[in-house]
């Protein structure tokens, strides 16, 4: 019994000094905007501009699968990356599929009067102080919300799948290449990632969720690779090398995809979504 | 060759197990979140409480309507046309057993006479002030997939066919004529009502747009294919008309000369919002399917707050 209360009592204490953290962390990011246009033009475009967000990902993916000094170093490289790719896939599905469960507004919607669903009853929330930053995009957007103009997926932030994706090609190349995945991941961390809390689009405990997630099925997908995966790995990679102009050609596209954050992928599936749809009606 | 050591063994494994509990832990936590919906009130001079869940007795309701102190319910997800009130609860007035399937949308007379349309029943139903029931006009005349419907200053019915893009007249004898054809461009009429001028106002909902019929029997476009617009259900109150939209999970406030308005977007489980209605008091009540399949519907109520009391120091 003493053991159970003590458990719970700890809990809840962890999780009440986890929150003032998460709530602490993103009024000192958030604090930063709001002061200077052009340093929130500056963080803007590092999430709005895809060359800017994803172009560095890409670009290091690209150095990565390249960088190998002798046959086997390539070829191991490219089996990391290319799990890497089959991880980043699952988990910005993985992501989707959680937001979409679970209703957790931006902080910067939050800072709006809105009522949530709890046992039947509508509990106001309580209102999170967020600084909106001086660029047009910014303003624009905030204009739109007290218009009450909210895109879904300011409603559906928990957790990151712009963390979880970038965070999970950026271990992969972390893993396949040391330094160039100290770039990747630095990119990811300190621009962004840093420029969601910035700009109120996403608290800390969205991103750690993400990356959770990224990890993790990183971690299973690479234990799953080398264990029953193997022999594929290797075929796919050997014929990379054999038939490198083909194989180049396809990582353009697969780079390409990336630095627009798989934007054209969700058309697509948006789209047989759509066909599905009419033709059953 | 690199040799694993025991120690960078066990630290692999644990690493293993973390991220593995962990990555289940997030996946366990959103599995167990339960029904999230949230109400973003735009219009901050208003707070939203549930008026009603199913404990009420009732199923997943289209359309609203007060009617003194009592709240008709066009329940599309329990087959029914009920009424609730505050010390009987809900009660039944009309079911499967009539012939209705699925109550879209109703109106009521001065006489207390609930007129309702069905979309999968078609025809215009009728239950009167003393309870009697019956089909007023059905598929054999033409109608067959009604939708919104609305009293006539002149006491007749009309109603919308989604099926045949029409807007029907039903006479209080159950004749039927064309008030609007295929002509008016009109594709699925979903809801209508009349403003204090007698000018009709139609929500398209295949086409997104909102219609205004004038007293001259011209038709004017008033909110045209805007972005995320679909009207869902139209009711006219105080001055305004106030306007659902499903697709966009918002509750609009639209005055004439004005912007249209957004009051609340409701989101998640709440976003399906369908009927609405405003009490004597401007008390607004939005009807919510989370889940017509199961018969799972909410009323939410949208009401003023109170003023702040501000101390005056002499």
């Amino acid at each position: 019994m003493i053991p159970n209360v003590a458990l719970v009592t700890l809990f809840a204490e962890v999780t009440a000094r986890l929150t003032i953290l998460n709530d602490q962390i993103l009024s000192q990011l958030n604090g930063l905007a709001g002061r200077s246009w052009l340093f929130d033009s500056l963080v803007s475009s590092s999430q709005e501009n895809d060359l800017i967000k994803a172009g560095m990902i890409g670009c290091c993916f690209f150095a990565a699968w390249y960088s190998g000094k002798t046959l086997d170093q390539i070829r191991a490289q490219r089996k990391i990356l290319m799990v890497t790719l089959v991880a980043a896939v699952c988990v910005t599905a993985t992501t989707k599929m959680i937001s979409n469960s679970i209703t957790v507004p931006r902080p910067v919607v939050r800072s709006q009067k809105i009522y949530q669903l709890a046992d039947d009853q509508l509990v106001e929330l309580k209102r999170t102080s967020v600084r909106v930053p001086l660029d047009e995009a910014s303003q624009k957007d905030h204009r739109d919300l007290l218009n009450g103009d909210v895109q879904s997926n300011n409603l559906e932030s928990f957790p990151s799948d712009h963390a979880g994706f970038f965070l999970a090609i950026s271990f992969g190349i972390f893993m396949a290449s040391r330094r160039i995945g100290a770039i990747a991941l630095g990119w990811t961390v300190f621009v962004i990632l840093a420029g969601k809390l910035i700009t109120g689009g996403h608290a800390p405990v969205d991103i750690a969720a993400g990356a959770v997630v990224a990890f993790s099925e990183l971690s299973v997908l690479r234990f799953a690779a080398r264990t029953r995966l193997g022999n594929l790995l290797d075929r796919m990679s050997m014929w990379t090398i054999k038939y490198s102009a083909l194989s180049s050609a396809l990582l353009f596209a697969v780079v390409f995809e990336i630095s627009s954050t798989l934007f054209h992928v969700k058309q697509v599936v948006a789209l047989l979504s759509a066909v599905r749809h009419r033709i059953t009606g | 060759m690199m040799r694993i050591t025991p120690r960078r063994s066990f630290k692999k494994r644990n690493f293993k197990r973390l991220t593995l509990v962990l990555g289940g832990l997030v996946l366990f936590c959103s599995c167990n979140k339960g029904h999230d919906g949230l109400v973003l009130m735009t219009d901050q001079t208003y707070k939203a409480t549930v008026f009603a869940t199913n404990k009420a007795g009732f199923g997943a309701p289209d359309g609203l309507r007060w009617n003194g102190s009592q709240l008709y319910l066009a329940d599309e997800g329990a087959g029914a046309l009920q009424v609730w009130n505050k010390d009987a609860g809900v009660k039944r007035l009309s079911d499967e057993r009539m012939g209705t399937s699925s109550p879209e949308d109703l109106t009521i007379d001065a006489e207390g006479n609930i007129f309702f349309s069905d979309d999968s029943a078609g025809g215009v139903w009728e239950v009167d002030a003393h309870g009697g029931q019956h089909l007023l006009a059905g598929k054999d005349k033409g109608l067959y997939s009604t939708e919104g419907i609305a009293l006539a200053p002149d006491g007749s019915i009309l109603v919308g066919d989604a099926d045949q893009h029409k807007i029907f007249r039903v006479t209080r004898s159950g004749e039927v004529s064309v008030f609007l054809g295929k002509e008016s461009g009109i594709n699925k009429p979903e809801s209508m009502t009349f403003d204090d001028r007698g000018n009709l106002y139609i929500a398209d909902n295949d086409d997104n747009i909102l219609y205004l019929l004038d007293g001259n029997h011209q038709l004017h476009r008033v909110v045209d294919r805007k972005d995320d617009f679909s009207p869902e259900t139209i009711f006219f109150a105080r001055g305004s008309l106030y306007i659902t939209d499903s697709q966009a999970g918002k509750l609009y406030l639209y005055t004439p000369n004005e912007e249209l308005k957004t009051i609340a977007a409701f989101s998640g489980y709440l976003r399906n919002i369908q009927g609405v209605t405003v009490d004597d008091l401007g008390d607004i009540y939005v009807s919510v399917q989370s889940d017509l399949k199961n018969k799972i519907g909410y009323i939410i109520r949208l009401s003023k707050e109170a003023p702040l009391q501000v101390a005056v120091r002499n």
